[in-house]
């Protein structure tokens, strides 16, 4: 399931533009392909990164997830519900799944990133 | 190269290929999404079809489906077969009665593992024997090397091959253009999978039958009509288990008509994750991993000592065995954790440690099963003691853990805090 009005990356991260802040988290496809979530490892905020540095890493009872920054920006809120319920991310990956919230400092770093439409198209070639 | 080396070791390259759809494939694709198909020891297998979560649980309460069409099966007929298999496996195949299955060994004369196998005799010179799908290429080159007289069966004094006084004709049973006679392996394990096969059933004591089937022993019936080899024995840990060995034409029909039947009482498709979390929990080893593997664990290391007998005149790979069991130090042993929500899952390689903080050992195999997690870890023989306190050091696993100072390996002996703490639980479990 791909959702209207996000942006996405090709390595399955979604990001909601609101101003200056991304709100972001790992696409249906993502929690798909991991399965079962058992563990989610947050970022602290106050963190920078540049767009597709590691920001989260997400686990199943089976693999291991790195979850990258969409935008360049810096960590302003996360989403610490994921600490006891990282199951979140499997039931609803767009909205209670969220990880965190970014700053946007590069505006630029938006423009990588693909619309719905471009990611569906994207998921089809996989 | 490839073949027997003056060392006695086996080498062997195998073949670079496509990964084959299994027997079961189009069945497959019924049940789950393609994206859930993944490549395993050369075959496009199921992750899973539901949850890994409730597929094992199903094999736990009710009963669960597996395609093993993808495992080796071979056969071994004739006058010599009988001291082929009793030379070139671990255990005592001259005391198998017919009807009966053995779990063993093929070592190469140097004392590797080539192979765990599970041995059934069939008839007074007719033999199956099973053997793992990633190790089936090597396997299969093996034993033509071997009746070749083409193998180093013994290093000191040297020997190269021994010949059957009678004649062993080894073919591939899953092999259709090999004769009419062909098997694949289906397996159902659970506690209602007695009550799952009496449904296919006419005959009215089939239940009686397969409970009292003896662990390890097998007979051939007729399942809706399909020829079946049942043989209580499998890979979750299961007290009610069989492995249904059916001709790969008739497998899929076997595997709906199980699972038609098994619907009412909870009977699921189970995929390849459920299979490795249920014999985790189980204890039971998987080649490569708590057998052979990086660190070369022998039999003796992984808990099966009883399937290496050294009262055998022979059997290739029996010396270096001898020495190993007077020898060994470490040893394959079960630890339980929490797997509370926001505890984070152990992985392999993860190091163990005493109560001192001191590395003793490495994970190798972990699942979730529950509320807990099990790690199958190499350790110190002396740290194995059931009940004892351990710990596991999570190693970095990405590039900012190891930023922030995380190790990302970890030799014996070295000081380490451990982030959670378990217990060593006895090396195998039954449900």
């Amino acid at each position: 399931m791909v959702v209207e009005g996000l942006l996405y990356t090709k390595d399955h991260e979604w990001a909601k533009v609101e101003g200056d802040v991304v709100t972001m988290g790992i696409t249906d496809y993502a929690q798909e392909q991991l399965g079962e979530l058992v563990f989610v490892e947050l970022p602290q905020v106050g963190k920078q990164l540049i767009a597709r540095k590691e920001i989260a890493v997400v686990e199943s009872s089976k693999a291991a997830g790195d979850v990258y920054s969409p935008v360049t920006g810096t960590v302003t809120e996360v989403n610490s519900e994921l600490g006891t319920k990282p199951e979140l991310i499997n039931e609803d990956c767009y909205k209670s799944g969220w990880i965190c919230k970014l700053q946007v400092t590069d505006k630029k770093s938006l423009d990588n990133l693909m619309n719905a439409k471009k990611y569906q198209e994207y998921l089809d070639t996989l | 190269m490839q073949g027997s080396t003056p060392s006695g070791q086996f080498v062997f390259e195998p073949p670079v290929a496509e990964p084959a759809p299994s027997v079961l494939y189009e069945e497959h694709l019924k049940l789950t999404n393609k994206s859930r198909m993944s490549p395993f020891a050369g075959y496009v297998m199921p992750l899973w079809y539901s949850t890994i979560a409730a597929e094992h649980q199903a094999v736990r309460r009710a009963a669960g489906l597996f395609d093993c069409t993808h495992m080796g099966v071979l056969e071994f007929s004739g006058g010599g077969a009988v001291g082929v298999l009793h030379a070139a496996t671990t255990n005592d195949v001259r005391k198998l009665a017919v009807g009966r299955a053995q779990y063993g060994y093929i070592l190469d004369a140097a004392g590797n593992i080539l192979d765990d196998i599970i041995v059934y005799r069939r008839a007074e010179q007719l033999y199956m024997v099973v053997v793992n799908a990633a190790n089936e290429p090597k396997i299969k080159a093996y034993l033509k090397e071997l009746l070749a007289g083409r193998v180093v069966v013994e290093i000191e004094p040297h020997r190269t091959g021994f010949s059957p006084c009678e004649p062993c004709v080894l073919r591939d049973m899953r092999d259709t253009t090999t004769g009419s006679d062909c098997r694949v392996d289906v397996a159902l394990q659970g506690p209602a999978s007695i009550d799952v096969l009496a449904k296919l059933s006419s005959d009215g004591s089939i239940a009686e039958k397969l409970s009292g089937l003896k662990p390890f022993a097998f007979f051939e019936e007729k399942l809706s009509g399909i020829d079946c080899l049942i043989c209580r024995t499998g890979y979750t840990g299961s007290k009610v288990g069989f492995e249904l060995f059916v001709h790969p034409d008739q497998a899929a029909r076997l595997w709906n008509l199980i699972l038609e039947a098994g619907k009412p009482l909870g009977v699921l498709p189970c995929g390849l994750g459920a299979r490795d979390s249920l014999r985790i929990e189980a204890g039971l080893p998987l080649y490569g991993h708590e057998l052979d593997g990086k660190f070369g664990i022998s039999p003796f290391e992984a808990g099966y000592g009883w399937a290496v007998k050294l009262d055998k005149a022979f059997f290739v790979g029996k010396a270096p065995m001898a020495k190993i069991a007077q020898t060994y130090e470490m040893q394959v042993a079960r630890l339980e954790f929490s797997a509370a929500k926001g505890v984070r899952p152990i992985r392999p390689d993860d190091p163990v440690v005493d109560g001192c903080g001191v590395c003793v050992g490495w994970v190798l195999s972990s699942a979730t099963a529950g509320e807990k997690q099990y790690a199958l870890a190499c350790i110190s023989r002396n740290a194995a003691t059931e009940g004892n306190t351990l710990g596991v050091y999570y190693l970095a696993r990405s590039p900012s853990q190891v930023q922030q100072g995380r190790a990302e390996r970890m030799d014996k002996g070295q000081q380490a805090q451990a982030d959670l703490t378990g217990t060593v639980v006895g090396r195998f479990e039954k449900f």
